[in-house]
């Protein structure tokens, strides 16, 4: 924990609103008596959109070759990836879709904003620059993509791209928007990370040193085997409860390195962040501060064997809580989430699990103590079941003011037979080696845990959730995977990009007739690029409370959590019936907390509001943390 | 002759045939006396010591149902499975003929299956049901066929293993008819008709339990089921059968009952 004061922050506040966009919406009149802010009754609505705003993309499964080939593409069936971002700076949301056959091609939609036409009703219209940005690349012979993330990591102000793979990783620096197309250089070779060769599932972003730079953890799934051409037929997991021979995590910190593009190397730092002994097979991450002491936390979903809980010691060093914190579990752990659902001041996390005819794992909604510990309530929530699960993102998707849950699942639907008796027979075969893939029975064009319909948990306000993805428009079928939350025409109602298993675009847009009020955030830290210290740039980890009507509304910017996908660095806000906001806290990266009125601010509901971090003053290297 | 003695005490006198050297050796009385010693420990709070108590009971008497149930009970307290999976699997060695050790010795993977995940859940109940097979083949009494055809039912349907637990439990069924009537025979048709439900067929379901009705007319599991709403029963029953609660495997019932 640091201590060191810095002098003058108090003053500062006032500068601290350097600017503030009212994106969309209209300032609402005051209101001398917010209510309370009620669950509403209908829930959100959506409609599915791809085609009309331009989203025109299929993933498809990678072919694998050899005599393992279906075991390989079993194990492997993920790769249908989305990330949101801004990646051309021009204050709306771009999508990156991931697809996995080998030399294909991805997607990078920019988004350019509804047609001038008014069609479609202020939809906006997407179009690819993959190829032009030059991030469409990285499904090799010998590579999967597996994983992307948007990133500031030089704190210049663009987002970059890190590509995870099975293989070696490719980071791609942002160098600019010319003639409206992000360039992006991959500079992989100029930094640590090019030494690493693992099969990663999982990259979050966060400033684990408060060093004012984001770092990077990485989650890798199958241990550092090349999967396109097998060295030994043990690559599989080693028990299917409690796998200890997976590829763990890894940890990589952001230093400086002045011959390095941008001024900035990643460095392995897995043994002394304390994540070496973890080498279980990691599906996904997640970070927040938990304990709201000011760090970042971890939580790692493990498959095949237990999920991790890392709490920051403050300085970039981890302590494995899990014993105390959550206990171990032998679950298939498949998502990570973090949201403050029941609005008690403390982020819970939500793991998708896989709960289906076969086998009742349950979900676990961790719900945070504050005391360092967690009780899984998913049960008493209504939020254990989402059958095969994957990726599942809290947000108040009808701005009632609780965060709800939209979860995809589904592990592969294909043809009548059932996979299931044909595995079960392998596993009750005597003295059977579950890590060889020799062992696994070819799935042909069977079904496995298939034709799984998407959950969407309701929240009530009362601690339960209800679900109704079919009232809301979400309930297909397809083999879901990633999921990233998007507001994507800025009209204050969350939008959704589901990513599917050889599967087109489901890109859904929220049509909730009636929506509560709401309020938004894009903060901007005061990042000092070539320095240590200050926030990252894009704030992530920073914390914003709302205050409003005697309620208090809990977001935190996060970089990456949830399987598979990406959201919006956007923090949005569900007021319900409450039409002002009283004042907005602000807790940076940094240390530095903001409390900000909000009629002086501007802090009017219905808009999103931009807030930058005010500059350090002269000597000011370190803030403190609370 | 009461059910209990019928399972508990004569099958194992000839497996217990000693030598020459040790034939003096009354080995009811030491099981006896190591069985009170056990029960006066598990009174005293001392589950640990009950243990060894017991297990040397069963050393003396390897086909002792009930002091196979008492261990366990304490096993399951203290959560020490693998000892008591160990003990069982070194007795039904030494007698590879008695039923009631082959019995406990699956209930005993039974016990540990609900601190394990759900894939070492199936490899523990299929290893249950080798035992309680074993079991069956020493000897075929109502608790045997009773208990494998019960075991099937915990199995998802999707196993195929349904249909197996319906003929153990129909067998079983047939045993109670001609034996002495004892309460708990009642499980037998309260399982088999909650095999017909996992399988969709309320019709079949209902003829079970209402057979059941006839001989336990006071029997409440079987009134609650035939008072469930069919559209209701799928839920009660695989809620009875899911594999995430502990197994109830205490058969103190037996030697209470009646």
């Amino acid at each position: 924990m640091r201590t060191l004061a810095a002098a003058g922050t108090s003053a500062a506040l006032g500068l601290a609103l350097t600017g503030m966009m009212v994106l969309a919406g209209a300032a609402l009149g005051a209101d001398d008596a917010p209510k309370a802010a009620p669950a509403s009754a209908d829930g959100p609505r959506f409609v599915e959109v791809s085609e009309a705003a331009g989203v025109r993309f299929a993933h498809a499964s990678r072919q694998f070759t050899g005599p393992h080939a279906a075991v390989l593409e079993m194990f492997t069936e993920g790769g249908a990836i989305v990330a949101a971002g801004d990646v051309d700076s021009d204050g709306d949301d771009d999508l990156y879709l991931i697809t996995s056959g080998e030399g294909a091609r991805h997607h990078l939609y920019r988004n350019d904003g509804p047609a001038p036409d008014g069609a479609h009703d202020g939809l906006p219209r997407f179009v690819d620059i993959a190829e032009a940005a030059g991030v469409a690349g990285g499904n090799g012979e010998e590579t999967l993509v597996s994983d992307a993330l948007f990133l500031d990591y030089d704190n210049d102000g663009r987002l970059d791209l890190l590509a995870a793979r099975l293989g070696a990783p490719i980071l791609y620096r942002n160098t600019g928007v010319e003639n409206g197309v992000p360039r992006f250089v991959d500079v992989t070779a100029h930094t640590g990370l090019a030494k690493l060769f693992a099969n990663t599932f999982a990259v979050i972003t966060f400033d684990a040193d408060a060093d004012g730079h984001l770092d990077l953890l990485l989650g890798h799934y199958f241990p550092a085997e090349n999967l396109f051409d097998l060295g030994t037929p043990n690559v599989l997991p080693n028990d299917l409860d409690r796998a200890i021979n997976g590829g763990g995590a890894s940890f990589w910190q952001n230093v400086a390195d002045s011959d390095a593009p941008g001024g900035r190397t990643f460095v392995n730092r897995t043994k002394e962040a304390g994540f070496a002994h973890h080498t279980g097979w990691t599906l996904d991450l997640g970070h927040a501060d938990l304990d709201n002491d000011g760090d970042q936390d971890v939580y790692l979903a493990g498959d095949y064997g237990t999920d991790r809980l890392f709490m920051n010691r403050g300085d970039g060093t981890f302590d494995d809580t899990t014993e105390t914190a959550i206990g171990w579990d032998t679950k298939k752990g498949m998502n990570v989430d973090m949201g403050d659902y029941d609005r008690d001041g403390y982020l819970d996390v939500y793991v998708t699990n896989i709960t289906d005819e076969y086998m009742k794992e349950c979900n676990m909604l961790w719900n945070n103590q504050g005391d360092g510990t967690f009780v899984d309530l998913s049960r008493e929530t209504g939020t254990c079941d989402t059958d095969w699960g994957w990726a599942a993102k809290f947000a108040d998707y009808d701005n009632d003011g609780w965060e709800d849950l939209f979860a995809v699942n589904g592990m592969r639907s294909a043809g009548e037979k059932n996979y299931i008796p044909v595995l079960l027979e392998m596993i009750l075969t005597p003295n059977i080696d579950f890590s060889d893939v020799n062992s696994y029975p070819d799935i042909e064009d069977m079904t496995w845990s298939g034709y799984q319909k998407q959950r969407f948990f309701h929240n009530l306000g009362d601690g339960t959730f209800r679900e109704t993805a079919g009232a809301v428009g979400l309930d297909n079928d397809w083999d879901g995977r990633g999921v990233a939350v998007l507001d994507m025409d800025d009209d204050g109602r969350l939008d959704l990009y589901q990513a599917s298993v050889d599967r087109p675009a489901r890109l859904f847009r929220n049509v909730t007739p009636a929506p509560g009020q709401w309020i938004g955030f894009a903060l901007e830290g005061a990042a000092r690029p070539g320095r240590e210290g200050g926030s990252n740039r894009q704030a992530i980890g920073a914390r914003v409370l709302v205050h409003a009507g005697g309620e208090i509304f809990l977001r935190e910017v996060n970089g990456g959590n949830g399987f598979s996908s990406q959201s919006t660095l956007r923090l949005h806000v569900g007021l319900g019936a409450l039409t002002r906001v009283d004042r907005v806290e602000v807790h940076w990266p940094s240390g530095l907390r903001q409390t900000l009125d909000a009629s002086k601010h501007g802090f009017v509901a219905g808009a999103i509001h931009r807030i930058a971090e005010p500059p350090p003053a002269a000597g000011d290297t370190e803030r403190p943390r609370s | 002759m009461r059910l209990t003695s019928l399972l508990i005490a004569t099958v194992l006198l000839a497996s217990l045939a000693v030598p020459s050297a040790t034939a003096d050796i009354d080995f009811e009385a030491v099981a006896a006396r190591a069985f009170e010693a056990g029960r006066a420990a598990v009174d005293a709070g001392n589950d640990t010591v009950a243990l060894d108590h017991f297990e040397r009971a069963l050393r003396a008497k390897a086909d002792d149902l009930r002091t196979g149930s008492e261990y366990r009970q304490a096993i399951i307290r203290l959560r020490a499975y693998d000892r008591a999976i160990a003990f069982f699997e070194e007795l039904v060695q030494k007698h590879p003929k008695a039923p009631n050790a082959h019995l406990n010795l699956g209930y005993a993977y039974v016990d540990k299956s609900p601190d394990e995940g759900a894939v070492t859940q199936v490899l523990l109940a299929n290893t249950a049901l080798e035992h309680f097979s074993a079991a069956l083949e020493a000897e075929e009494t109502w608790l045997v066929r009773y208990t494998r055809g019960n075991s099937y039912l915990y199995w998802p349907p999707i196993f195929g293993r349904t249909q197996l637990g319906l003929v153990d439990l129909e067998r079983a069924i047939e045993i109670a008819e001609t034996a002495e009537p004892r309460s708990y025979h009642v499980r037998a048709w309260v399982a088999l008709g909650d095999g017909h439900v996992r399988l969709g067929d309320l019709e079949a379901a209902h003829d079970a339990w209402n057979r059941g009705m006839k001989k336990y007319p006071n029997d409440g599991e079987l009134a609650r089921r035939l008072s469930t709403e069919d559209a209701q029963l799928e839920t009660l029953v695989n809620d009875a059968y899911a594999t995430d609660r502990r197994v109830d495997t205490d058969l103190s019932p037996i030697w209470k009952a009646d």
